[in-house]
């Protein structure tokens, strides 16, 4: 059997993490900036 | 030092544990994509692994440290435990977030499906939507020792809950696969593996530390002003 080629499913869980990951640690950083 | 001072302070060591945290999981990533093998039977979408299993691990552990909190909140009545919780359950849902949208993602190529109502993916499910929940509520109640107490008593409730995530796939017929790491006989990863695996679970941790400890004195910063 030949290894599935699925790679972009891949770069698309990697992406999803790292946006969600990025985007949280920058909504603390505007809370702290901000005051609130 | 005043105590506005000392949160910010506090805010900032979170800040940057955090930062460094990220450049690390980062570093992590790379080497997840570049240098671990290429598993024969599920193709590239096995590296999901490295980034799916560390986040459900860190969700868990922050929705158990929200009871273990919120217990000792009950019995203790210090309002830096209900802080704590309020952002251990907060980052627990990031982490959530990344688990219930990377999990999807690795069952399709490999299950054939985006999802499944079984027991494991549908009690994750649940335990998501009780901390929206959760922190929705907090939303909703004014008065501060009113909403440290409900709070205690909903982080307390789904805390019963983590365990029966954890064990679901020994407990029912499941199409999510058993623990490969944290089971009680050896890890059933190549080393190449493992090694990464574990690289990413250390990274993931950094990041939940420097998040938590960020909420956690913008939360304290919340409460001396709300207390002013």
């Amino acid at each position: 059997m030949n290894t599935p080629q699925n790679a972009g499913y891949m770069i698309a869980a990697y992406s999803v993490a790292s946006v969600l990951l990025l985007g949280y640690a920058v909504s603390l950083f505007r809370r702290y900036r901000s005051g609130k | 030092m005043t105590a506005t001072n000392e949160h910010d302070s506090l805010i900032r060591r979170g800040l940057w544990i955090t930062a460094l945290a990220l450049v690390a999981l980062g570093g992590v990533f790379a080497q997840a994509l570049l240098r671990t093998p290429v598993e024969r039977w599920q193709g590239p979408a096995q590296k999901i692994l490295y980034v799916h299993a560390p986040a459900a691990t860190m969700s868990l552990m922050a929705f158990l440290l929200v009871g273990v909190a919120s217990m000792g909140y009950l019995f203790l009545k210090d309002r830096r435990l209900d802080t704590f919780a309020e952002a251990s359950a907060e980052v627990g849902l990031a982490f959530g977030a990344v688990m219930l949208t990377t999990g999807p993602l690795w069952a399709r190529p490999v299950w054939g499906t985006w999802w499944q109502w079984e027991p494991r993916l549908t009690l994750t499910l649940l335990l998501v939507l009780l901390f929206v929940g959760y922190r929705t509520m907090r939303t909703a109640i004014d008065d501060p020792d009113d909403r440290a107490r409900f709070s205690a008593v909903v982080g307390i409730m789904a805390l019963v809950l983590v365990p029966f995530v954890h064990l679901s796939v020994y407990l029912f017929r499941t199409i999510h696969p058993q623990p490969v790491i944290f089971k009680p006989s050896a890890p059933s990863l190549p080393w190449e593996m493992l090694r990464v695996f574990l690289m990413s679970m250390v990274a993931y941790l950094a990041v939940y530390v420097g998040f938590v400890t960020t909420r956690y004195g913008i939360g304290r910063r919340a409460a001396a002003a709300e207390a002013s």
